[in-house]
């Protein structure tokens, strides 16, 4: 039984090894010391552990208002983008209403658009609205995504209107219904859209790299790549410890809530 | 008045609505159209600045810039490097997510674990990613060069080489991906109904057979969507090459949208840098009618 296995059970590791190792090599990396890391060839683990690496970019970072600001922009957003896409899939899989079809074209349409033609205008259209180098102009403007829109209704889509008109016949209102009938059937969907929208929203780049100009207002990536891209006098062991605390979050969450995130993707990722 | 009431469907719909459109309109529709006037335009920063929300100042110019963006020798170059990385990118990325699928969908010693391994690097960020690379492709110390010469190859300072610099930035996409498109491939894999093999079973197939006549054919769709999926994504190249390369050395990594951003926001030719946008736009559009039409082929 399990000789026949064999061959693919040590390709798969082998993968899982070869994987693996930019992360672990970012983990053994940030705990050398300045002097072990500009060596070659360099050590497998580090001869001594440098843990204050850590406490040292935790300050050149500065991490409690980078991390805060991050925090800032993500969680509302990912709120927001909940709020606002379920209502909206409610709407497109349950209600009627004038430009329905046009708008879902429409919609459909959006998502062929390199993010490449949008960022010039969502700069100045933006700055216009007074939103920019403010965390509100990083939240307001992806509070939707046609992606969460899509992915709420399909779920949606699956409730029976027998449901729903039972509730309507009960006398519970159109926002009740929503609120306390569909919403919370929509809970298995709605957690792996929070970690989706969050991962993407604390890994975001390119907007606050345009939007962002005070340093007080950088987000974590931000910073990060910033301060990998001018500081020459920080030591590689350094700029990697930097990378881990701007990782562990999301990975922290990845792991915890693994099983609805990997579910959640397989069942919106191909339905085209 | 009822006929206007059936018509105008329920009154709360629109209220459900009310906050994707808005949002959506003002930060995902009207940029699209920003963009089309944008292109034909020649704007003066200074103008645009002080117009208000829906001005987009300026003298029309025709198809100018489209011209201009196609004579442009960088542009052609910048083409021509996206389709380096693509070449790189899309074929190991699809081959490197369905093996590691069929793996996956075997019942191996290890296989939750490793399977967990293969999708983290998905939700690592492009910045994290970038320096991770950056520091293992390093010439004078990276880890990748110090493997090399353990058999006897002296490895090139892998980004500063105008050959290498792109294949390092393609490899590290991929690294990234191929967790996420395992996992399309997967839901693929698990949609396949099990007789299909029980049959091929009795009719003495190979396991190779089976691979190539039971689930091939029928991951067929999943291939076309993850090869459009792919195809857009190369041509969306940008954090990669900011962080790794600054899109050089010597051009050799300046991707389409990577040349945009410089036109747009160092040099503010706001008309230029959005003509461009639109002819990758088109590109991206073309990609997507040729797949449909082999879809609608091939199951049609």
């Amino acid at each position: 039984m399990y000789a026949k296995k064999l061959l693919p059970t040590i390709v798969l590791w082998i993968f899982g090894i070869l994987f693996f190792l930019p992360v672990y090599w970012l983990i053994a990396s940030s705990l050398k010391s300045d002097a072990e890391i500009t060596k070659f060839p360099p050590t497998l683990w580090p001869d001594t552990m440098v843990w204050k690496n850590y406490p040292e970019i935790w300050d050149l970072l500065k991490f409690n208002v980078t991390a805060l600001n991050s925090l800032t922009i993500a969680i509302p957003t990912v709120i927001l983008t909940v709020l606002f896409s379920s209502m909206a899939g409610y709407a497109f899989s349950k209600k009627r209403f004038l430009g329905k079809d046009a708008m879902f074209v429409v919609l459909i349409a959006t998502m062929t658009v390199p993010p490449t033609v949008l960022l010039l205008p969502l700069y100045f259209i933006i700055t216009k609205l007074g939103m920019f180098d403010t965390l509100l102009g990083l939240i307001l403007p992806f509070s939707v995504t046609v992606f969460a829109i899509f992915f709420t209704k399909q779920s949606i889509d699956d409730i029976p209107n027998e449901m729903l008109e039972a509730a309507k016949v009960d006398g519970s209102g159109d926002f009740r219904t929503f609120f306390k009938i569909v919403m919370p059937l929509l809970r298995p969907t709605l957690t792996a859209l929070i970690i989706i929208d969050f991962v993407q929203n604390w890994n975001s780049f390119t907007m606050p790299l345009v939007l962002l100009q005070s340093e007080d207002n950088f987000t974590l990536p931000l910073k990060l790549a910033l301060m990998a891209q001018e500081s020459v006098s920080i030591p590689w062991s350094k700029i990697l410890a930097a990378n881990v605390l701007t990782l562990l979050p999301v990975l922290a969450l990845f792991i915890a809530m693994q099983k609805q995130f990997v579910a959640g993707l397989m069942a919106g990722a191909v339905k085209g | 008045m009822s006929y206007i009431r059936r018509r105008l469907g329920d009154l709360s719909a629109y209220v459900f609505i009310l906050p994707a459109f808005l949002i959506l309109g003002l930060f995902l529709v009207y940029p699209v159209i920003w963009s089309i006037i944008a292109s034909f335009k020649d704007i003066k920063p200074m103008a645009l600045q002080k117009s208000g929300l829906f001005g987009i100042p300026g003298q029309f110019v025709g198809f100018d810039y489209y011209v201009d963006a196609l004579q442009n020798p960088l542009f052609i170059k910048a083409l021509v490097n996206t389709l380096y990385f693509g070449v790189i990118f899309v074929p190991i990325t699809m081959l490197g997510s369905v093996l590691l699928a069929l793996l996956v969908n075997q019942k191996l010693a290890g296989v939750n674990f490793v399977r967990t391994v293969f999708f983290i690097p998905y939700i690592v960020s492009v910045v994290s990613a970038s320096l991770i690379f950056v520091f293992l492709f390093n010439g004078d110390r990276g880890l990748v060069n110090a493997l090399l010469s353990q058999v006897g190859i002296a490895g090139p300072n892998w980004l500063a080489s105008s050959v290498w610099a792109m294949p390092v930035i393609a490899i590290m996409t991929c690294w990234r991906n191929i967790g996420y498109f395992m996992l399309i491939y997967l839901s693929g894999l698990q949609s396949i109904p099990t007789d299909l093999y029980e049959v091929a079973d009795v009719e003495g197939a190979s396991k190779f057979e089976k691979f190539r006549y039971v689930t091939w054919p029928l991951l067929g769709r999943v291939s076309l969507v993850v090869m459009i999926l792919l195809l857009i994504s190369s041509l969306n190249v940008f954090q990669e090459v900011y962080i790794m390369t600054g899109g050089g050395p010597a051009d050799s990594t300046t991707t389409v949208p990577f040349l945009i951003f410089n036109r747009a926001f160092h040099y503010f030719e706001i008309g230029q840098a959005a003509a461009m946008s639109y002819i990758l736009f088109v590109i991206v559009i073309i990609i997507t009618i040729i797949q449909k039409k082999f879809v609608d082929k091939r199951l049609g």
